[in-house]
């Protein structure tokens, strides 16, 4: 069942702007593409660099700051050096609020506590 | 004494010596380990240790803000094997045929080319084929730890690297270089390292930024692109970041690489706490100099003309950071034509 929670107001961020809330004790990164939003977990499933800090965003491309690993936030695919894709949160724009659907459970394998007994450890 | 390394595409064993750590005894077979700074400071390098004994060299590497150490992840850079290792390691891993290695030479030649600013060489035990750009970890007597620098020069079969240095306070390396007489001490040599490499066969334009020392890795790359008569039919700009004129230095080596091929090599000198003065261009006809951080002159000077160019970043953190960002947003160049070493 969805559990859609407001993150923002859409006008809270800029166009290329990223922006880091919590929400629910969720972690929840909000990035501004131009022409829409996305909301993700605010790490970079690389190691954990915090993308609301040190991400670059431009031209609909969101950039880690420690390896330059980028996907592109338009088709969420991952793009050049980029070795995991990035997880996204369902989200909306409505009455000029952003929405999540936060029953979503997004988590990176540094996250998993059981990774040690799975084949596809760190994956 | 051999290390079992575990990963998605498949499982390596590599014989190794008493005492090698692991990233370095993964690097040696041939094993392409992922690493940055190779000297535990970026956590690049992190694995989980599954079985084995194993210490840590550096218990403070910053690095370790980057693993679990709870879980028996940790830095192979830092990681000591005292007997058979299994390891896994994250991310895409393949076997070369040969990887860097173990060398060593005493240094000479040691030269202050300002006050806080000196260049030496090693010649090597045996010959070492490495790129323009790449860098070695440095292990002196005495001295807990290795430190990474980049080479001046560049080549196949080169029997001697040379070096800059600038010191920093409490910088081990470069302290015992400036305050003590290290000329002819024996020093551990390992590499070459990083992948900051420039390859005229690339056909691209080239832009270097860097900070102080930073230059090191700067030198190799323009001496190659003039050596190899790349810069004929492409650019070379390069932004040198130093703080006042006092801190400036390979001046005449600049002049020299802007003599053969004065319409595409272009020096510019950003001086970050002094302003520009005409007197300047005078005393080092061919470089151009302006005022402010190095990335902000490159980005003023460059504006917006980065076709077909590779960038190459190297210097202090915060200069590293705010260059990345510069040729990520403004110069929008994709990851995989932004080269750099955070050494920190």
């Amino acid at each position: 069942m969805s559990d859609w929670k407001k993150v923002c107001a859409a006008a809270d961020v800029p166009e290329n702007a990223l922006r880091k809330f919590d929400i629910d004790g969720k972690e929840l990164a909000v990035a501004n593409y131009g022409d829409g939003f996305r909301v993700f977990p605010p790490y970079c499933p690389h190691m954990l660099e915090p993308l609301a800090v040190s991400g670059m965003l431009d031209g609909g491309i969101l950039t880690c700051g420690k390896h330059l690993w980028q996907w592109d936030l338009k088709s969420g695919e991952m793009k050049g050096l980029s070795e995991k894709d990035i997880l996204l949160y369902d989200c909306k724009v409505e009455g000029g609020d952003i929405l999540a659907d936060l029953s979503q459970e997004l988590s990176y394998d540094w996250e998993e506590e059981d990774e040690l007994d799975d084949d596809d450890f760190f994956n | 004494m051999r290390i079992t390394i575990q990963t998605k595409g498949g499982e390596f064993e590599v014989d190794c010596e008493a005492g090698d750590n692991m990233l370095y005894a993964g690097l040696k077979a041939g094993v392409t380990l992922p690493y940055e700074c190779g000297t535990g400071t970026c956590g690049t390098c992190r694995c989980r240790v599954m079985e084995g004994d194993w210490e840590l060299t550096w218990a403070d590497a910053p690095g370790l803000a980057y693993v679990k150490q709870e879980k028996s992840e940790t830095l192979m850079c830092q990681a000591r094997m005292k007997g058979d290792c299994i390891i896994r390691v994250p991310g895409e891993i393949t076997k070369e045929d040969s990887g860097p290695d173990h060398f060593c030479g005493r240094l000479e030649n040691l030269q202050r080319l300002t006050h806080d600013v000196a260049s030496f060489s090693v010649p090597l035990d045996r010959p070492m084929d490495f790129m323009a750009g790449q860098f070695v970890v440095l292990e002196a007597p005495g001295l807990d730890g290795g430190r990474a620098y980049s080479m001046t020069n560049y080549g196949t079969g080169v029997s001697r690297l040379d070096f800059v240095v600038k010191r920093k306070p409490g910088g081990g390396v470069s302290d015992w270089l400036f305050a003590g007489s290290p000329v002819g001490i024996e020093l551990g040599v390992f590499g070459p390292l990083g992948r900051a490499t420039f390859d005229p066969a690339e056909d691209k334009n080239v832009v270097c930024i860097a900070g102080g020392s930073g230059i090191a890795g700067m030198m190799a790359i323009l001496d190659h692109g003039v050596a190899s008569g790349h810069f004929a039919d492409h650019t070379a700009h390069v932004f040198f970041g130093v703080r006042t004129e006092k801190d400036i230095f390979f001046a005449e080596e600049f002049r020299r690489s802007v003599e053969k091929f004065p319409d595409n090599v272009n020096v510019t000198i950003a001086l970050s706490d002094a302003q520009t003065t005409d007197g300047l261009a005078e005393k080092y006809p061919g470089l151009n100099f302006a005022t402010g951080f190095v990335h902000a002159v490159a980005s003023e000077r460059m504006s917006g003309n980065y076709d077909n160019m590779v960038g190459y970043v190297a210097g202090p953190p915060p200069m590293v950071d705010g260059a990345l960002r510069m040729l990520v947003l403004e110069a929008r160049l994709p990851g995989t034509d932004i080269r750099y070493d955070k050494f920190s």
